[in-house]
């Protein structure tokens, strides 16, 4: 989902400049410079004037380090004291997400807008056929009352000069759950009641205003100063998110500093034996259908507003949650961290106490970039765990699910599977009509949250189509490794 | 096949790069016109050493050999058909 765009790198940016400072002991020192040197007063600005846009960078930094922007005491309070705090961890409360409210505000009120093509017509079918009365033609030209107008969307209709435009709310369009709208000051807020952490809002936002509250900063910490023994959790999509063979890239993360690293496709191994006997358990019992388990965006929106769904989700545990099972058998002692490319893993963590950090691909990506890694000549000898089953890695984009199911089901077994693509107004409605069908069309159901899967998640630095390459040539490098042994 | 490439493409894979935009530049091969496709190779090369958080040279991109700073696809493109222009003049 990541559209190349200035405000996706600004995040960057942002992440490589904190992991730098830290990096080299000068965080506390230098993090108030980040938004003078990001916005020099030499260039010119991107919004009203230089000190707007500094006071967006320094709160997009405030997200960043796990602030709320609105628990903000002080506007004088210095990033140190937020940067101090930061470096112990933040205290987790289940939300993930927080609007920049200095960095919004800047979208339209109401969706609809006279452009200067109005030719102020004596015919005017737009005031006519206003419900609401909400159009006056002042000088020549149609106009609309911002407190009358409930963006029906007749009047564009009605114009024969293509004269009305529609403004969308990008944030409140992408959002398939209407969890985010704006408040009384037209700054747009998230509800926690109905967020699913698709992460849809923030990629959609061509401001950057909406962030998530980071972890990297505690943990690169701790990794740095060699606080705590620490164990990594690749998530199989982060094979596909970097130019370098899957054995640097698990080398390179090693060399950050992590004490092991484990292949979450490990656990999937795991997933996929559990999820096709329970699959099989159900449908012989009787069950109309199953769907999958393993997207914690999916599962969050079962819970909040389609609970009629349960029953019919697999229990079995995702392949995140089996490799911190198996981690924590194989290193009681060290925190486990999953690196992955997803920020409802973050939800999903913030419930299993095997696991202690999230860390996404773009935090991966600015630690390897702050760090000057150079992943192609990095170490290229195999790290990879020799049991994981090439389906297993195939997890990370959409059909990976079904596709290794279908591969230990045996020929007699006529299950007929469906895969929704990405949760979005039509495939709920989808969903929430499954429930109440005596027969449906499949019998296993993949949901993936984001389309085209986990290679698409919000918090990934390659395009779809590029990753998509990727994941297949890492595992098929993989795989031909593995025959030459 | 190998004769007919006139401009070798590299695009810089250093990490830094690659977050700050350089993703999408191996989408390039899409952005192409045809007259020009077969006549481009695009490869990787690792880290140029021209990262650097103050001098925002990133992207970075070689075009037979030449430096292209601040690179997109449609840069190249664009450097791309100048430079096929410049060869029929
Ligand atoms: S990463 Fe491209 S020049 Fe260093």
């Amino acid at each position: 989902m990541t559209y190349y765009n200035n405000a996706v790198i600004t995040k960057h940016e942002l992440l490589v400049r904190l992991i730098q400072l830290l990096d080299t002991n000068k965080l506390l020192d230098d993090i108030d410079r980040i938004p003078l040197e990001m916005r020099p007063r030499t260039n010119s600005p991107i919004r009203c004037c230089v000190h707007k846009d500094r006071a967006v960078i320094k709160y997009k930094l405030m997200a960043l380090l796990g602030f709320n922007i609105a628990d903000e005491q002080h506007e004088l309070t210095p990033l140190k004291e937020y940067a101090e705090q930061a470096l112990e961890g933040y205290t987790q409360n289940g939300n993930f997400l927080t609007v920049v409210d200095e960095a919004c505000s800047s979208c339209v009120q109401v969706n609809y807008t006279v452009s200067n093509l109005c030719q102020g017509c004596e015919g005017r079918p737009c005031q006519v056929n206003c419900p609401k009365d909400a159009i006056m033609v002042l000088n020549g030209k149609a106009n609309i009352d911002h407190q009358k107008c409930v963006n029906c969307g007749i009047c564009q209709k009605a114009c024969p000069f293509h004269a009305i435009a529609y403004l969308p709310v990008p944030c409140e369009e992408s959002c398939p759950v209407k969890a985010i709208r704006k408040n009384a000051d037209g700054i747009e807020e998230i509800d926690f009641d109905k967020c699913i952490h698709c992460g849809k809002c923030m990629t959609a936002c061509p401001f950057g205003a909406i962030s998530e509250k980071s972890q990297i900063l505690n943990l690169f910490n701790n990794i740095k100063h060699k606080k705590e023994k620490t164990v990594a959790m690749v998530a199989p999509a982060i094979l596909s998110q970097f130019k370098a063979s899957s054995a640097q890239i698990l080398n390179s993360i090693k060399a950050v500093g992590f004490d092991e690293v484990m292949e979450v496709a490990e656990g999937a191994n795991m997933t996929t034996d559990h999820e096709t006997n329970e699959l099989l358990e159900r449908l012989n019992s009787g069950a109309t259908f199953m769907t999958t388990s393993c997207c914690p965006s999916y599962i969050e929106f079962s819970e909040k507003h389609a609970p009629e769904l349960k029953p019919f989700i697999s229990d079995t545990p995702s392949p995140m949650a089996y490799t911190a099972m198996l981690a924590k058998k194989r290193f009681p002692e060290h925190k486990a961290v999953f690196i992955g490319p997803c920020l409802a893993k973050r939800t999903e963590v913030y419930q299993n106490q095997n696991i202690d950090y999230v860390i996404t691909t773009e935090e991966l990506g600015a630690v390897f970039a702050a760090l000057k890694f150079d992943l192609v000549k990095t170490d290229d000898s195999p790290i990879v765990s020799k049991v994981v089953r090439p389906e297993s890695r195939g997890y990370a984009a959409s059909g990976g699910v079904t596709n290794a199911i279908k591969t230990i089901l045996s020929s007699e077994h006529n299950i007929t599977t469906e895969l929704i693509d990405g949760i979005d107004k039509k495939s709920i409605r989808l969903l929430r009509s499954l429930p109440n069908k005596k027969v449906t069309d499949a019998s296993f159901y993949e949901v993936m949250a984001c389309d085209g899967g986990c290679i698409n998640g919000p918090v990934n630095v390659s395009p779809l189509k590029v990753s998509q390459n990727k994941l297949k040539k890492a595992i098929q490098e993989i795989q031909s490794e593995e025959a030459a042994v | 096949m190998i004769d007919s490439i006139k401009y070798k493409i590299q695009i810089c894979c250093g990490t830094m790069c690659y977050i700050m935009g350089g993703a999408e530049l191996h989408l390039l091969n899409d952005h192409l016109p045809s007259n020009l496709k077969d006549k481009v190779s695009i490869e990787g090369i690792p880290c140029i050493g021209k990262c650097d958080t103050k001098e925002k040279h990133h992207p970075c991109v070689k075009i037979n050999g030449e430096e292209l700073n601040n690179a997109t696809s449609q840069k190249i493109v664009k450097q791309l058909l100048t430079l096929e222009n410049n060869d029929l003049l």
